[in-house]
């Protein structure tokens, strides 16, 4: 299978690197790290504590890491930041125990271990629950074989319908076991286990658990092929985390070819929990995709569940990413290709993969390149793919420059919306310039006590501030500081004449109109000129720029003569 | 810049708060050099010059060595008072500045490679971004993707360091 991939090999540390630093600051910056960190640092611990025997355990103990690990990034943003190389070596931990896993080929589910955090306040429950019941999984895989036409004997009764689903699709610890045995299943053939195999062992129990309505939505859309998930967007994931077990089942069976419309026909059990883990995974945690793709020995199968338990957790936290994601495109693949990036590269599998239906194309569960999948129709060459990876990775960052720059929503276009963010970079820049400037100007000459308050105050309402700089001024240093602007000011504009004079006057009126925001109060007790210098100082940022470009630069700063400039502008 | 977001600001170690004490201790130390009331207008102009390098310099201390961009301004920081240092004297301050100069070129050189090999791939905004590159600080030697997000952090910490300095100035105006 590896063969007909197309690996794309960037670096990938550079970009593991990159990711979590992006991601980050797409989150919410150093939130982000942070709760990966806790994540992994919370698979460790599961994996530590937990007891094990060979054949199951095994599974139970993955699953329940990764549920911790899911449910930690959702839950912790306080979270103990782990060291990097902690979580690297946790992770390859997991992944090496994941493959023997596959390689034991000797599944037994029994009762699921709790992980040990569930920090995710609304997710708690669903992890918590221990899996008991094999045959519940195992019914949710019937049902999806039954709809995709496969034979597995036994649970036909309970079919995908969403009710009957829900308590499958409420079970997370059954996505995350769904999602490996479905891994499995799919490099299955390795591990000869027939479905019927898989069904029967894969029984998460259904219990109590509350999957995340993404979560659970996606397992009954994924199985049921009902529409109840909300989201496009996670529909199209399911349909690019199906497309993504197709591939690496696509030697499995020839169900697993029709992924185009994985909601409609995940015949192949194993995509459903594929599926649905899938869909969560969304948002790109690349963090613990990159890490853990570093760390997989070649085993797809693998990834595929760290991933999708690493994914849905994150996925099932973020509307947000959903909705961005939902917006990518219409096709499934594109959202799904977006979200699961992460540098996932998608191996141009158009001519291997099962043929047919893959409108989408869900990135591979990556190794220790980035996998990029070729979209339907579209050029399979690595240049072009990477050059798509990177188009993307663009235009996520563009919209994201697009949300924090004010004003770009009605922008469209990447040169125009560039050209905006330059302004506003620019802008933001002089601000500093000025306020510096400003601050330059004032004079400081406060006791120690006025340091402590600023500090203070700064974080304080503004209410409360007059009062406490009121009290401080007693008479005499009043008397002095008041005076201070009037001296300063006229200065200050002959600085300022000066300073504006470097910036072009267009600019620099538009930086001033962004400014709008500067509120300085007025400086009151002050004499005729220093009232009008101070207003004019403050209040009028323009009145400045037209006093520094009415005169020559290099005025006198002799205090009557600013007077008679701000005169002049008043 | 409303009123602030108390609970976000009252966490020590957010960005804002890194940023204000920092900035805060540097202007206490800058003010405490020399009193405002008997500065010439270059010293006035000097001491703007001082602030503004406490400001970009302590916020790109708070960010540490985070960000690329964090990292390049405050090696040039340092370059820059390192060079004004070893300068006592005008030929030297020369020749500091033409190595300072070499080292710009350097690096230019490195941008127009890059430039080569990321024109390629974005045709459309190669004049753009260039100039986001010359705005943020170490922005030459960085391919459009990686600029994106340096941008965005560098907005992001741009508007803090507004939002703090102007409620000092307001305190401090009042």
């Amino acid at each position: 299978m590896e063969k007909d991939m197309v690996f794309m090999h960037e670096g990938l540390d550079r970009t593991a690197a990159e990711q979590p630093t992006w991601s980050s600051s797409s989150l919410g910056m150093e939130m982000q790290t942070n709760e990966l960190n806790c994540a992994i640092e919370q698979v460790g611990s599961c994996f530590f504590n937990l007891n094990w025997d060979n054949s199951m355990d095994q599974s139970d103990r993955f699953k329940s890491a990764l549920s911790s690990m899911v449910s930690s990034p959702a839950a912790s943003n306080a979270g103990s930041a782990l060291p990097a190389s902690g979580d690297n070596v946790m992770i390859r931990e997991l992944i090496g125990r994941l493959g023997n896993i596959c390689n034991s080929g000797d599944i037994s589910p029994q009762s699921f271990i709790k992980p040990n955090n569930n920090t995710h306040s609304s997710n708690t429950s669903y992890y918590t629950t221990p899996l008991n019941s094999p045959p519940k999984l195992s019914l949710s895989m019937m049902d999806s074989q039954i709809r995709g036409s496969l034979n597995v004997p036994g649970l036909g009764n309970q079919l995908p319908n969403h009710p009957s689903l829900a308590p499958f699709s409420t079970d997370p610890g059954f996505a995350e076991r769904a999602a490996r045995f479905s891994c499995f299943s799919s490099s299955r053939n390795r591990l000869g286990l027939t479905e019927a195999e898989f069904s029967q062992r894969l029984v998460p129990t259904m219990d109590s658990v509350k999957l995340s309505s993404h979560q659970s939505i996606k397992v009954t859309g994924s199985q049921a092929n009902a529409p109840e998930s909300n989201n496009n967007s996670q529909q199209e994931r399911n349909f690019g985390f199906d497309k993504k077990i197709s591939m690496l089942t696509r030697s499995s069976s020839p169900e697993n070819a029709e992924f185009g419309d994985s909601k409609e026909e995940s015949s192949v059990s194993e995509q459903i929990p594929g599926g649905a883990l899938g869909n969560s995974s969304i948002k790109s945690q690349s963090h613990a995709n990159a890490r853990k793709r570093k760390s997989i020995p070649r085993g797809k199968a693998k990834e595929t569940p760290s991933t999708a338990a690493a994914e849905a957790k994150v996925a099932a936290q973020n509307d947000e990413s959903t909705a961005k994601r939902g917006k990518q495109d219409g096709a499934a693949a594109n959202a799904k290709e977006k979200t699961e990036q992460n540098g996932n590269s998608k191996a141009a599998n158009d001519g291997n993969q099962k043929p047919s239906n893959e409108n989408s194309k869900p990135s591979e569960p990556p190794k220790d390149y980035i996998h990029v999948r070729a979209r339907r129709g579209q050029a399979t060459d690595s240049h072009s793919l990477a050059e798509r990876v990177r188009r993307e990775k663009i235009s996520e960052r563009m919209k994201f420059l697009q949300d924090l720059v004010p004003g770009c929503n009605k922008v469209i276009g990447k040169a125009v919306m560039l050209d905006e963010i330059i302004n506003y970079v620019q802008s933001l820049q002089r601000q500093v310039e000025f306020l510096s400037m400003k601050l330059s100007s004032v004079n400081p000459r406060m006791d120690i006590n006025m340091e402590a308050l600023l500090s203070k105050d700064i974080f304080q309402s503004l209410g409360s501030l007059p009062h406490a700089l009121s009290s401080m001024d007693s008479s005499t240093p009043a008397f002095p500081f008041r005076y201070q602007p009037q001296q300063g000011l006229p200065l200050n504009s002959g600085i300022s004449n000066n300073i504006e004079t470097q910036f072009s006057m267009n600019p620099l009126n538009a930086a001033l109109h962004k400014t709008h925001g500067l509120q300085l109060p007025p400086i009151d007790g002050f004499t005729d000129a220093s009232p009008q210098v101070a207003s004019i100082w403050e209040d009028d940022l323009q009145s400045i720029v037209q006093m520094g470009f009415g005169q020559n630069q290099t005025q006198s700063y002799q205090g009557s003569k600013a007077v008679g400039q701000v005169k002049i502008e008043l | 810049m409303s009123p602030m977001n108390n609970p976000q600001d009252l966490n020590p170690s957010s960005l804002k708060s890194r940023f204000t004490t920092r900035f805060l201790r540097a202007l206490t130390k800058i003010n405490g050099q020399k009193p405002i009331s008997s500065s010439s207008p270059r010293e006035m102009f000097q001491r703007y010059r001082r602030i503004k390098v406490a400001a970009d310099k302590s916020m790109a201390w708070s960010v540490r060595s985070r960000r690329t961009w964090s990292r390049a301004m405050l090696w040039k920081l340092r370059s820059r008072y390192s060079c004004r240092q070893a300068s006592s004297s005008r030929r030297s301050s020369v020749r500091t500045s033409t190595i300072i100069k070499s080292r710009q070129a350097k690096t230019s050189h490195e941008k127009e490679n890059k430039n080569t090999t990321t024109g390629q791939d974005e045709v459309g905004f190669v004049v753009q971004a260039d100039k986001l590159r010359k705005l943020v600080p170490g922005g030459e030697a960085m391919d459009l993707c990686n600029l994106l997000g340096e941008t965005a952090h560098y907005i992001k910490c741009l508007t803090t360091q507004v939002q703090v300095m102007r409620k000092i100035a307001h305190f401090y105006s009042l």
